[in-house]
């Protein structure tokens, strides 16, 4: 009979509270390293982004006020997506050299990898809210709140995709090369340069189920219509995040043991 | 008797070879309906053995014999196909250390980095850090990217970052291997200090001077077995004596 039985003493996960910060730390460091303005840059990004698409598209569509702000929401959430789903894909390959070293939870590193994205975010929606507030459009509380909570579920999401898709890739080298062609495709299903209401009814249910979909159609609603979706639809919203979450752990939870063997 | 902090009982482990390995969707797309046979590796069969508290054990091999499989598994990086490993403390491995460093980092980042990953606070590693650097004789170069560090370099730092890491088992590969004589004397030293302070400690090494100076037990592995335990100096003899056999003789039972 084959049997196998690893038991190491728990080491605590409160230990471990100091690499998530590091890894944060560090990866933010890294990715302005040497730029010109270095963290200045990181945290001018999204405001400059913003004003910059703002005043493009106040000229190029100046007849549809509504459609620009539609569309700086709507592609800000898709970068995030994009960016944070690439940089979870790669995690386990681009923090190997650290799970070679030492027995820890490689989740960690697969989760904080989206905090450069998460940072980015989190000043864009701060600039996003803080400009319409400026000009008279302020969301409420209410709205801020749900828009948060929209925000964390995509965090979520993101996670539960990065968990799966960073073990799969360690036996899948070109899965980044395939989510590349997914996402780039994605940007179509999901309706950011163009209203959901041009597309017939019944094909509506299938975009929502690509996540980017309903959380950009739901922050919108929330922002600047004023309107909260209906409980079936936060429901869905859920339901969708939790399935994503949970398939990603299940993957991960199968592959991670041996991941280390893979790098 | 002294209670083992680490027991391994059964321990066989096995990788499928890369060069037969589908690695990518396309890989696996084309071969859907194909088997291609895997050729299986065998790199540990049936290990068994028990580091005791405070206990310094020696394993010895050659190249390729599963040394480094073995202190992986123990370290929890590895999983064993099959058998049972069980461990009864922290351990801290000083693992390949020369390589694995964020080069865009400097010293400072990278050490915590490291030392957060082997399960230091941030806490502790601030007050350690001086200590750290100047184990390493880095202290001019603690803000320079690793990225400009030679592998001397930077192997030193890792060592340095570990030893002041241990918190119960340590475990090595090729300690002494690295650095200048002042810095294999600092690391001989540290080791020393260790085991006087009761750590147990799981040491690799190829130097059968090192195994019989530094360990009071050691095991020899061949092929993936382990054909000899003992008294340390006995195994490195024997150690001696397998690299000069031809075949070795495996089979001849341990002298004394």
């Amino acid at each position: 009979m084959v049997s196998v039985a690893t038991t190491h003493v728990q080491q605590g996960q409160g230990r471990f509270a100091g690499l998530v910060w590091t890894l944060i730390r560090t990866d933010f460091k890294t990715r302005y390293h040497g730029t010109i303005g270095g963290f200045v840059w990181a945290l001018l990004k999204p405001l400059t982004m913003f004003l910059v698409l703002f005043a493009v598209f106040s000229y190029v569509f100046a007849s549809e006020p509504q459609y620009k702000l539609d569309l700086i929401i709507g592609l800000f959430l898709y970068e995030f997506f994009q960016e944070s789903t690439k940089a979870g894909l790669l995690s386990i390959r681009a923090k190997g050299y650290l799970l070679t070293k030492a027995r820890f939870p490689s989740w960690i590193v697969v989760v904080t990898s989206a905090s450069n994205a998460v940072i980015t975010l989190t000043l864009f929606s701060l600039v996003l809210v803080t400009f319409l507030t400026l000009t008279g459009r302020a969301p409420g509380p209410a709205g801020v709140a749900l828009f948060t909570v929209y925000q964390v579920l995509f965090f979520l999401i993101v996670a539960g995709f990065s968990l799966g898709a960073s073990v799969l890739f360690m036996r899948y080298r070109d899965l980044n090369q395939v989510w590349e062609v997914v996402t780039h495709a994605g940007f179509f299903i999901a309706p950011i340069i163009y209203p959901i209401g041009i597309l017939p009814e019944r094909v509506h249910a299938y975009l929502y189920l690509w996540p980017p979909t309903p959380i950009i159609l739901f922050s919108r609603s929330v922002l600047l219509d004023g309107r909260t979706p209906s409980a079936l639809a936060h429901l869905l919203l859920v339901g969708e995040t939790a399935i994503v979450l949970a398939v990603g752990a299940l993957i991960y939870r199968a592959r991670a043991p041996r991941v280390a063997e893979e790098l | 008797m002294r209670t083992p902090v680490v027991e391994v009982s059964g321990v066989s482990k096995c990788f499928t070879i890369p060069s037969v390995r589908r690695e990518t969707v396309r890989e696996h797309a084309l071969d859907l309906f194909r088997r291609r046979p895997q050729e299986r590796l065998s790199v540990l069969e049936s290990v068994s053995f028990e580091l005791r508290r405070g206990e310094s054990l020696g394993l010895m091999g050659r190249n390729g014999s599963g040394k480094s499989t073995l202190l992986k598994i123990v370290s929890g990086i590895y999983p064993a196909d099959t058998g049972r490993v069980l461990v009864r403390a922290a351990i801290t491995p000083i693992l390949e250390l020369g390589v694995g460093w964020n080069p865009d980092l400097d010293a400072i980042d990278n050490i915590e980095l490291l030392g957060t990953v082997m399960g230091m606070t941030l806490k502790e590693l601030r007050s350690a850090t001086a200590e750290i650097l100047e184990f390493a004789e880095l202290e001019k170069f603690a803000h320079m990217e690793l990225r400009h560090y030679s592998s001397g370099m930077a192997a030193r730092l890792a060592y340095a970052v570990a030893f002041r890491a241990v918190r119960d088992v340590l475990i090595l590969d090729e300690i002494f291997a690295v650095g200048d004589a002042g810095f294999k004397e600092r690391c001989q030293a540290r080791y020393r200090d260790l085991h006087r302070a009761g750590h147990s400690m799981l040491l690799v090494s190829h130097e059968p001077r090192t195994i019989a100076s530094f360990c009071d037990r050691a095991l020899l592995l061949e092929s993936g077995r382990i054909v000899c335990s003992g008294p340390a100096d006995v195994v490195a003899d024997r150690y001696l004596s397998l690299l000069t056999e031809d075949p070795p003789d495996l089979a001849r039972p341990l002298a004394r």
